[in-house]
């Protein structure tokens, strides 16, 4: 794009407005429309409910470090983990990275002054706010014991806890997604400036518009699932009671239909941030655009025709169980494309060893052990001695923390200069980003082994043979616990204290870099009109 | 900037419309608009899609069960009911085409029309339902209507009463955004220029409708 | 901001909106068509060809009423073609979900050869393995699904 003026000099003619400081107030902020306000207040809340979700981990944890009862009775151990599982799965990894990141970075990086409906989007944040009062709720009442899966008959007849209160607190969240999901392809398809072409969005965008796919089409499902769970319980219509002639199998079938894609809700999105921070940091066109951008899609799809690989042990048909073990292994297809395309961009570029560098070259590393280890999970003869074992618990938090959450940080901090219009320490944000990755494969990678050697997971005590791999496991949880708050301390600090961030602080060639940090409440001060990709840098590799 | 923009309406010719800022031009919106209500129209379909799931699979196993239910649904009732719901979705499209055509009044009667004949459907409805509750034909547990042969009828029940209930939810929430564009539209706000939630309205009632021509076979004709 | 598929738009009318009115005598027509069809399922309902027939026959009328809808009173037919993929996806994967979860249904506990030599019996699956009279249906239903016992035909 030549350009007569620099974003920066552009900021200085218009006074240095910007979207933060344009309006003040608190109402300002609760009446706003504008997309990057929502997208901050989204990532405010949803970090706020990954600490409180995280502290629960790290009691569980704690409660491992021996056998026994140490701090939490088996009942309340039930309650942490339930918790732990519901808040990080319904009010953090799902919306945090559309909610959040994709908010703030979407319509300016199609040249949009704001999402297509931006009071729905509005209405969408207060739906998360809602839905996490009632969720949260459950803390201060009676708390809730059934995992996040919310498996019936347990859920519907035994529990003594308040299942309806969560479940509803999920159904309005999953109106929320929806709303979120409808507004992004919408603004994706129509408001793209001028020479936004399909092949020139960053391809962040086309992993946000595979997973707007897949909270349009899954997230209804579990709507309606978690209705029938409320109505079962509240009135014993029984669609679900095998006494009343119902099948809690299908509870489980209608369960997954969401909840399989949900788990490429969370990972996608991830998938897109490492695709720009690789491609930006190594200042090197992407390689294979296209095969990253469909692999995306693909994975949204594939992702629909395979949820009954968490059901192998459950009681159904053994002709589904292959069936779905057999489509459960092209996932693997389109993540392998990405990894290889990710691995190809850095050959050849000059890579800036920037602090999101780092968590990209962890999300690599992480996310392939995520990846990998779901293979065994899919084949039936495996899955039946590994199934609810620390071996399943490993692998998704490889994939969902490892995998999703390493990303969202990664992109928190390469989006940061942008949203705040500060630079954070660097040195600071690299040891966090070290303590984070060692923590990480302390905590987990020990518990391949548990689960390989018969650790059965959601048990609050355990025999003594698995003593000292646990006790690792939580001094694992420890040097993460650690990492991810020093994360914190780095963002508040710089907040106060950071350097005033340039336009564009990474080289990037994407529209949110030609606009000033932070951006004007109308993202541009003239609609740009765009001639080249998002990644034609002037290193072409090799 | 106020002015500019009154001033910009008065030349559309529509007072209370204006093309909002984040877009280019009113094509845009109206087809965003659109493609949004169309999504939306998307996530109903797979939340009905769920009951009509168990539907299927319940019949497969329960079938002797769902015949012998069924047989206690009224079929004259439920075809009543389907006759109310297409003719409102004609009016419905009708008065999408007054609002199109600029034509107010016209546009409010065909609403109203069709806010009528929702209010008939739920009369049916209210008196159907009145009925199943006397006779006991209740789902899962509250089932304790006498003289089945068949195992589990409270499973068809169920899903009659999930799935007409929610339907019937649809409809009052229609009912609440008719009356809404109703009372905008009798103001005066819908021009050739302007209807969008005019039809937007008009393809949630549409698909209201639609839901029902498959429950009506299902659940009244077929068992 | 310009549109960036403006191009596929049918109207392109400058910066105003022009409606797409269709002529009254298609809704008339699409009403008529849809009260005949009604007439045509319930008097179908009364003749009884085999249920699964009658059930096939409701549900192609039901999908023909349900086209119509779409096409002229949701305006379908004359709107962007991408509606109606957007509209036909929900369809597709309505038929994925339903599908799917029907293989498992429909034959739950019908695919497990070695249960034909060692039949488990639910309520003591210890037992020594050599009453092969115990009841297939009850034996290949797994705990709670009582329909296999009507539904599951009686292994060989």
């Amino acid at each position: 794009m030549s350009r007569a003026v620099t974003a920066d000099e552009m900021d200085v003619e218009a006074g240095g407005k910007n979207y933060l400081n344009a309006e003040k107030g608190i109402v300002s902020w609760l009446t706003t429309v504008d997309h990057k306000r929502i997208g901050l207040m989204y990532l405010v809340s949803t970090l706020t409910m990954f600490m409180i979700a995280g502290i629960f981990a790290l009691i569980l944890r704690f409660e491992l470090l021996r056998s026994g009862q140490d701090v939490l009775t088996p009942g309340q151990y039930n309650q942490a983990f339930t918790l732990h599982g519901a808040m990080m799965v319904f009010l953090f990894i799902i919306p945090a990275i559309p909610g959040g990141l994709g908010n703030f970075v979407l319509p300016i990086m199609i040249g949009a002054k704001d999402v297509a409906f931006p009071k729905l989007n509005l209405l969408s944040l207060y739906l998360y706010w809602t839905g996490a009062i009632f969720t949260a709720s459950s803390i201060v009442s009676t708390g809730l014991d059934t995992g996040w899966t919310f498996y019936v008959p347990y859920s519907t007849t035994v529990s003594q806890t308040s299942v309806i209160a969560v479940t509803f607190g999920a159904f309005i969240l999953g109106f929320s997604s929806i709303l979120t999901g409808l507004n992004f392809i919408v603004t994706i398809h129509k408001l793209r400036a001028p020479g936004v072409t399909w092949y020139r969005l960053p391809l962040m965008l086309w992993a946000i518009y595979a997973t707007s796919i897949v909270q349009i089409l899954a997230t209804p499902v579990l709507a309606i699932t978690l209705l029938l769970l409320i109505l079962e319980r509240a009135f014993h219509v029984g669609i679900f009671d095998p006494k009343l002639g119902g099948d809690p199998v299908l509870y489980q079938h209608f369960f997954w239909f969401y909840s399989h894609p949900a788990v490429y809700i969370m990972i996608l999105p991830g998938m897109g941030i490492i695709s720009d921070l690789i491609a930006v940091h190594s200042h090197r066109r992407i390689f294979g655009y296209k095969a990253i951008a469909f692999s995306s899609v693909a994975i949204a799809l594939v992702g629909f025709m395979v949820w009954g690989h968490h059901m192998f042990t459950s009681g159904q048909s053994e002709l589904s169980s292959t069936i779905f073990s057999f489509i459960t292994f092209f996932v693997a297809v389109p993540s392998g494309v990405k990894v290889f395309n990710w691995t190809g961009t850095m050959w050849g570029g000059s890579v800036a060893w920037n602090t999101p560098m780092f968590y990209a070259m962890s999300f690599l590393f992480l996310f392939t052990i995520g990846g990998l280890t779901g293979l065994p999970l899919a084949m039936i003869g495996l899955d039946l001695h590994l199934h609810d074992t620390y071996f399943v618990v490993a692998h998704f938090h490889y994939v969902m923390m490892g995998g999703a959450v390493i990303a969202f940080i990664g992109g928190l901090h390469h989006w940061w200069p942008k949203m705040t219009g500060r630079m954070y320490n660097e040195t600071t944000a690299k040891i966090a980003c070290g303590l984070i990755f060692v923590g990480f494969n302390m905590t987990f990678f020990t518990q391949f082994f548990l689960g390989a050697r018969g650790m059965p997971r959601r048990y609050h005590t355990y025999l003594d043979q698995y003593q000292p791999l646990h006790a690792f496991s939580t001094y694992g949880s420890w040097v993460l616990g650690a990492g991810l708050f020093l994360v914190l301390f780095t963002f508040i600090h710089s907040l106060f204290k950071g350097e005033r961030a340039p336009a564009n602080p990474w080289g990037g060639r994407s529209l949110e870099w030609q606009t000033p940090s932070p951006p004007p409440t109308e993202n541009f001060h003239k609609t740009p009109v765009v001639t080249h990709g998002p990644y034609d840098f002037a290193t072409t590799g090799k | 900037m106020m002015s500019a923009s009154t001033e910009a309406a008065q030349e559309k010719g529509s007072p209370d419309f204006v093309v909002a800022h984040h877009f280019d031009k009113a094509d845009t919106q109206f087809d965003a608009g659109r493609l949004g209500i169309w999504l939306f129209l998307v996530t109903e379909i797979l939340f009905f899609g769920g009951l009509f799931c168990a539907f299927f699979i319940y019949r497969g196993w329960y079938f002797d069960s769902f015949v012998e239910a069924h047989h206690h649904l009224d079929k004259k009732m439920g075809a009543l009911n389907t006759v109310f719901l297409i003719t409102s979705s004609l009016t419905m499209a009708l008065g999408v085409r007054s609002a199109q055509r600029s034509a107010r009044k016209e546009t409010v009667g065909f609403l109203l029309a069709t806010v009528l004949l929702a209010c008939a459907f739920l009369v049916v409805k209210y008196f159907e339902y009145t009925h199943k509750i006397h006779d006991g034909l209740l789902p899962g547990a509250m089932f304790h209507a006498q003289g089945f042969t068949t195992q589990h009828p409270g499973v068809f029940y169920a899903i009659y009463f999930v799935m007409t209930g929610i339907h019937g939810l649809h409809v009052v929430i229609g009912i609440g955004l008719i009356l809404w564009i109703l009372i905008r539209a009798q103001k005066g706000e819908f021009s050739s220029r302007y209807y969008a939630p005019v039809e937007g309205v008009g393809l949630y009632w549409h698909l209201v409708d639609l839901i029902w021509i498959y429950l009506f076979p299902l659940l009244y004709l077929v068992g | 901001m310009s549109h960036a598929e403006s191009h596929d738009s049918h109207h392109s009318h400058g910066p105003d909106h022009v409606p797409h009115v269709t002529p009254l005598p298609v809704y008339l027509a699409t009403f008529g068509t849809l009260c005949v069809l009604t007439v045509v399922t319930v008097g179908a309902s009364y003749i009884n060809l085999g249920t699964t027939v009658n059930l096939f026959i409701a549900l192609i009328i039901a999908t023909i009423k349900a086209t119509v809808v779409a096409l002229f009173f949701m305006h379908l037919k004359s709107d962007l073609r991408f509606h109606s993929v957007v509209f036909g996806s929900s369809v597709v994967f309505l038929i994925i979900f339903i599908s799917f979860t029907m293989f498992d249904t429909n034959v739950r506990g019908q695919f497990e050869p070695q249960k034909r030599h060692r039949p488990a019996i639910m309520t003591d699956p210890f037992a020594a393995p050599s009453a092969p009279t115990a009841t297939p249906s009850a034996a290949a239903a797994p705990a709670g699904s009582a329909p296999a016992g009507s539904q599951a035909p009686a292994h060989p």
